[in-house]
């Protein structure tokens, strides 16, 4: 019976290491690990007190207090700046008295953004519903004309808002886009499945700042005057093409990743095509794609900002405008900062729910 | 009636319907139709001549220009005129797609943009000197000082190009090193990354006031390495659009060489010294008829921005935080190069 005496369970105490004891083994082992832990201890607390210093201890916090701030360019930050001018950050050039509607359609759209983070409007009708209406309301807010709201045109527009309306239609328009051109890419038929690659392959080769200037200066010129809209428009249709083509590349990727059986399934049990493609490929093409999605999403937040370029006065353009005048020309770097940190919050955020996207699905599939 | 009158009535009934006809296929009908003039901002600000105040509206000598030319074509800016932030690149383009009326971005009168880029300039109403501002640690008094140097310039400007020019014929050997973004074209400079900084001089004196080391330790070298005429840009084969931005500039002068500010307008308005003045503010007709805006269109304007020593003086002169001296481009009559044109 030796069999009882090898299964017998260990009772063998293996005593936790207190804190010290780990820090000791961790960082303090040899003598060579304690003199790199002590110098780069010392390099992280020096610029953790320095950051401290210039942000917190030093700065001049409170509106309009630019004088104090000239008087010690030296010292720490001045973030009057931003308590002065955030106005001209967050709505840009949109006529003073009408910025709570600027505001207002903003939080609508974050408003949009928590409610279908809520998995009970992940299905294929709710979703879109819920975009569409909350894009909608967002933009008789800004735009106005309608229920009394004065008219404000999208030269007007910008700050945080414009920033957050390109992203935004952007998505919405691109998503769909993408999806289109993924199952264009996939075709049984090759012509269509080639000239779709050529397409998408073209439109990935060149910079989006190019796409940009050519759809917001060129394309003009080559329209018919029907078509041309606005130079905003332009620009967000030059954009939606150029994430759906990467977009449609992440959603080919996922569903290149299913079994082949999957579709043959579904073709035994007699399903329709876009019942096969809506109940069984894209969903599952979708968890496939998940993280690379996430990461297009945030790619595409960050790169609104070149929209700068071309004349719109997005986030970027209206930091560099709050802090361009005679009386806060010195506080560059904490209007830099403080967009910085605007942009810091949403595509930290959009990661995190991306990550716990990942883990429930994932828990979904176990 | 006498024949002559009869002749000079008809030469001129014809006129006046060709300057209608060529006016069907103007800029300037255009805009007198849509009811509003789309005029040039900035993606940003340069500082004293498109700015953002604390309440996200426009201000600057020209934002004060836009607004006086939306004034003198439909009476007041207000409601009138949109401005189109736009970027420096993108001000030709943008000219000629119609996404803008008129150019007025400080832009500096050269050939190339003349002849090749089809633009048409109007007088320059700003004269600019690129100058060159360096560490005062250097002890450089010339820009040959500053030899073997390096020097950061504005990326695809104008001043680009003359700074390298500059070098070449004095045979100073400096590396100039470019920048898009002005932010970072100071910072370069202040952070020491150059010698020098060679940029348009308002500019240079707005940014050696902010300089984070204290303004002493910087200089502003005496060389004026070229000068630049800055005006308003209509597309080339627009004569009538044209005419109105050159005298809408020759009214602000105007008006300023005769002391008529928007605070006496009104009074003056009501007793007009001389004939001329009279007709300057449309008591008596003409003045605006022949450009085919209204007659009292330089009254508008005057009313709504002032003169043109109002909108200096109020946006980068002695009234505003740079304080810069008119110098050069005041009126003829106090040491400067402008004056108005005839009114006959």
């Amino acid at each position: 019976m030796t069999m009882t005496a090898e299964t017998a369970p260990a009772t063998v105490h293996m005593q936790e290491p207190d804190l010290l004891q780990r820090i000791k083994a961790k960082y303090f082992a040899t003598r060579i690990d304690a003199i790199v832990s002590v110098a780069f201890g010392a390099l992280a607390l020096w610029i953790i007190w320095s950051l401290l210093n210039w942000a917190v201890f030093d700065a001049t916090f409170g509106a309009n207090r630019g004088d104090v701030c000239r008087e010690d360019l030296h010292g720490g930050a001045c973030w009057s700046v931003v308590s002065t001018r955030w106005r001209i950050v967050l709505f840009g050039l949109y006529p003073f008295e009408e910025q709570w509607r600027s505001g207002l359609a903003s939080l609508v759209m974050l408003g949009v953004a928590v409610l279908s983070c809520i998995p009970w409007f992940w299905s294929t009708r709710r979703l879109p519903i819920l975009w569409l209406t909350g894009f909608a309301i967002f933009y008789v807010l800004m735009r106005g004309g309608w229920f009394g709201l004065v008219e404000v045109t999208e030269q007007n527009w910008g700050g945080l808002s414009l920033t957050v309306f390109i992203f935004a239609a952007v998505s919405i328009l691109g998503m769909p886009l993408a999806i289109v051109f993924a199952l264009l890419r996939r075709s049984d038929l090759p012509w269509i499945s080639k000239t779709m690659a050529l397409i998408i392959d073209t439109i990935r080769s060149l910079p989006l700042l190019s796409i940009m200037f050519t759809f917001a200066i060129v394309m003009p010129f080559v329209l018919p005057d029907w078509a041309i809209g606005g130079k905003l428009y332009r620009v967000i249709v030059g954009y939606a093409l150029f994430f759906a083509c990467y977009q449609a590349e992440i959603i080919r990727g996922g569903m290149q990743a299913l079994p082949v059986g999957q579709e043959e399934a579904a073709k035994a049990l007699g399903l329709k095509c876009r019942h096969r493609i809506g109940y069984i490929v894209l969903p599952q093409a979708f968890r496939n794609a998940l993280p690379p999605t996430i990461n297009q999403f945030v790619i595409t937040f960050k790169e609104t900002s070149l929209v700068t370029i071309i004349g719109f006065f997005d986030v970027m353009a209206s930091g560099r405008a709050a802090s361009g005048t005679a009386d806060w020309n010195f506080a560059v770097i904490e209007m830099y900062v403080f967009v910085g940190l605007i942009f810091f919050v949403f595509v930290f955020s959009l990661s995190r729910y991306g990550a716990y996207l990942e883990r429930r699905l994932d828990t979904g599939r176990r | 009636m006498e024949k002559a009158t009869m002749k000079a009535l008809i030469a001129g009934a014809a006129l006046v319907g060709a300057a209608q006809a060529a006016q069907a296929d103007s800029r300037l009908g255009a805009v007198l139709e849509r009811g509003s003039l789309l005029c040039s901002g900035h993606n940003g600000s340069f500082l004293g001549f498109a700015e953002v105040d604390d309440k996200g509206t426009w201000k600057g000598v020209d934002i004060d220009l836009c607004r006086a030319l939306a004034a003198g074509l439909f009476g007041t800016s207000e409601g009138n005129l949109e401005i189109v932030p736009i970027s420096w690149a993108q001000r030709w383009p943008a000219l000629q797609s119609g996404d803008i009326d008129v150019v007025i971005k400080v832009s500096g009168w050269t050939q190339s943009r003349d002849t090749e880029l089809n633009l048409s300039y109007s007088r320059p109403y700003f004269i600019g000197a690129f100058q060159a501002m360096a560490h005062a640690s250097l002890g450089a008094e010339t820009m040959a000082d500053l030899d073997g140097g390096t020097l950061c310039v504005a990326a695809g400007t104008s001043t680009e190009r003359s700074a390298a020019a500059y070098l070449e014929a004095k045979g100073i050997e400096a590396e100039l090193l470019t920048f898009e973004n002005g932010d970072e074209l100071r910072n370069a400079y202040y952070e020491g990354r150059c010698d020098g900084q060679v940029e348009w001089a308002p500019s240079l004196a707005a940014g050696r006031v902010d300089a984070p080391d204290g303004a002493e330790n910087h200089v502003i070298l005496p060389d004026v390495i070229d000068l630049e005429s800055e005006g308003i840009i209509v597309p080339e084969g627009d004569p009538d659009w044209l005419d109105v931005q050159n005298w809408m500039l020759s009214s602000l002068w105007y008006a300023e060489a005769n002391g008529i500010t928007s605070e006496n307008v009104d009074e003056i308005r009501a007793n007009p010294p001389t004939a001329t003045i009279e007709k300057f503010l449309g008591v008596t007709p003409g003045y605006g008829v022949r450009l085919g805006v209204s007659d009292d269109w330089a009254y508008n304007m005057i009313k709504e921005v002032g003169n043109f020593a109002e909108i200096y003086d109020r946006n980068i002169g002695k009234d505003s935080p740079y304080g810069l001296p008119r110098g050069v481009n005041a009126l003829y009559s106090d040491g400067g190069v402008f004056f108005p044109m005839i009114i006959d």
